[in-house]
């Protein structure tokens, strides 16, 4: 198949050379075809059903069926006294977790982009930066349960020591151990878009504000942080989206004691009420938008935020 | 390049901010620390897999009952093939969609919005995209789901990383040696055979590897979308929800899928970059 609509291509492109190569767009060669096919599509896969997702929240179930009929009761619903309550609590968990992460991961971004000057230990750090996302979650977070359980590795050392008489039990089914999972997980996704706009700050303009008199303070405030808020930006979506929909560290860590918007959508989910599920999902999208709107606005009031790109190009 | 690169002012070097010390190194064992909480629970868990009781929470009376009961049962086969077959599908998918996408995007005058709509899945949460793609299969559509739906949402959640690692060897790519050997004569197909392919080759072999273990290690995305039937990961989990007594076994079994899963990583990682960086 690939030779033959490479066969295809051939003539267009011989005939034409550079300038052939360069709008390729226009002719509608074998392998033109095959790259629009794939982004069509693509855009039935991706954005047809988030769209979906949205029109769906609208409709509403009435004994298990679905109701096609635009209504804004299941959005109602969703603010409602006890689902509410559970929206709050994931909303709260996860700005905590967020702003814990940004704390952590952007020190050890900037470090790790300007400060660290061996090539292999970057390089290193990177890849432990980059494993995660392929490892398998659930299997990552069950051993926590045998660390922080009552018979764990934790309570066992606290009880070795002598520091307490009986195991501590916060440590475990507790908010305590939902929060500290999806820190432990969703480090990476913060650290690397911060470290990738560290980087990409040019060290002839650090050098510049040196040499121009500015304070290590003002270069740090007035270059450094303006210059990696794309990547910040970026951070907070990759660490907040998964933290509102966390599903993995509740269930393992939370042991049914602590419900977020992940055991709300479970739970509509088996009982067959499609339009909450649509609706609790499109809500974390939701505020996703609306967060990256409200960034966008702030770094645009902060600075100049194509500023950054010409750097990266530049 | 390492000499410049040694020759510019960092921060908390030499010439850097002289207030930086302290918070610099505060910043850097902050993410050592980080990096380690998330590598314990790795080693943890082969210790305690190995262990004669896993749930105890501390490795001791080291066994491998557990590895034995894990090959004695075959409750795990069907999710395992599943996955594996899955996986190489979806890696094989990666690597060649990748692969024109990727050769196509440098040649365009705006490439950004093209590429914007294939990053879109990492913005959404798994689980949103897992439940907007079961309600357009399930509920919209009324299909029946089953390892092709689960496939599906692996192919939306590994492409967008796929293309990106095939951009980063088509970006590189230098057009001129297409069009010398054009202009020698040789057909588009050898062009790409024997000039272009060599030289994206790690970047095509990374995208199918990252391709393979995204889609196999896979969870939520597949809860949604699974039907009845069961991908490895979503065995373990269920196993692990339900009840304790199969989780000695997931430990064991867990323990041998990363120690095959780490090595594949660290070989892709060394391919893309060291061996690349080489050629």
């Amino acid at each position: 198949m690939m030779q033959n609509s490479a066969a295809q291509a051939d003539p267009a492109a011989a005939a034409t050379g550079r300038a052939g190569f360069r709008a390729p767009w226009g002719r509608l060669s074998g392998m033109n075809l095959a790259v629009s096919a794939i982004v069509l599509a693509w855009f039935l896969l991706v954005i047809v059903p988030i769209l979906v997702l949205f029109a769906f929240s609208l409709f509403s179930t009435v004994q298990f069926r679905t109701v096609y009929q635009p209504t804004l009761d299941t959005w109602i619903g969703l603010f409602s006294s006890g689902r509410w309550e559970v929206t709050l609590r994931t909303i709260r968990i996860a700005m905590t977790v967020t702003l814990f992460e940004l704390a952590v991961a952007w020190p050890f971004a900037l470090w790790l982009a300007k400060g660290c000057r061996s090539k292999t230990v970057q390089a290193v750090c990177l890849a432990m930066l980059t494993i995660p996302f392929f490892l398998d979650m659930s299997s990552r977070t069950i051993v926590w349960r045998a660390i922080l359980g009552q018979s764990g590795l934790i309570n066992t050392i606290l009880m070795g020591t002598g520091l307490t008489d009986a195991p501590v039990d916060w440590l475990l089914y507790s908010e305590v151990a939902v929060h500290f999972g999806m820190i432990v997980s969703l480090f990476p996704p913060m650290a690397l878009p911060i470290y990738l706009s560290i980087t990409l700050i040019d060290d002839a303009l650090i050098e510049a504000s040196n040499d121009l008199g500015a304070s290590p303070f003002q270069t740090l405030t007035r270059v450094i942080i303006p210059l990696s808020l794309p990547g910040v930006m970026a951070g907070v979506v990759f660490c907040l989206g998964p933290a509102l929909a966390a599903w993995v560290e509740p269930g393992m860590l939370g042991g049914g004691f602590v419900n977020l918007i992940s055991n709300s959508i479970e739970s509509a989910y088996s009982a067959l009420r499609y339009p909450v599920v649509a609706a609790l999902s499109a809500f974390v999208i939701g505020i996703l938008l609306l967060l990256l709107w409200i960034m966008y606005l702030v770094v645009r009031r902060f600075g100049d935020l194509s500023g950054s790109f010409r750097v990266q190009r530049g | 390049m390492e000499k410049q690169a040694f020759s510019i002012p960092r921060i908390g070097g030499r010439m850097g901010p002289s207030y930086a010390p302290i918070w610099g190194r505060l910043g850097k064992w902050g993410g050592f620390a980080m990096l380690a909480l998330i590598y314990f629970p790795l080693v943890w868990l082969i210790l305690l897999s190995i262990s004669h009781n896993p749930l105890g929470g501390i490795p001791g009376a080291f066994s491998l009952e557990h590895y034995r009961a894990l090959f004695a049962s075959s409750a795990w086969h069907k999710p395992m093939l599943a996955s594996l077959a899955i996986g190489l599908a979806i890696a094989l998918i990666c690597a060649v969609c990748a692969t024109i996408v990727g050769r196509a995007l440098p040649n365009l005058s705006s490439p950004g919005k093209v590429i914007f709509l294939f990053v879109v899945p990492l913005f959404v949460p798994g689980m949103s995209m897992g439940a907007a793609l079961f309600i357009m299969a399930r509920a919209v559509l009324d299909l029946k789901l089953g390892y092709w739906s689960v496939a599906l949402g692996h192919f939306v959640w590994a492409f967008p990383f796929a293309l990106l690692i095939v951009l980063v060897v088509t970006i590189r790519f230098d057009q001129r040696l297409a069009e010398a050997g054009r202009d020698l004569g040789a057909s588009n197909w050898r062009v790409f055979w024997d000039i272009e392919f060599p030289i994206l080759m790690p970047g095509i072999v990374s995208a199918a590897l990252f391709g393979f273990l995204m889609s196999f290690n896979e969870l939520m995305r597949s809860i949604f979308l699974r039907g009845t039937v069961e991908t490895m990961p979503v065995w373990s989990w269920i196993q692990a929800a339900a009840q304790q007594s199969q989780v000695p076994i997931i430990f064991s079994l867990a323990s041998l899928v990363l120690l095959i899963t780490l090595p594949l990583l660290c070989g892709t990682f060394w391919l893309l970059f060291a061996w690349g960086k080489r050629q």
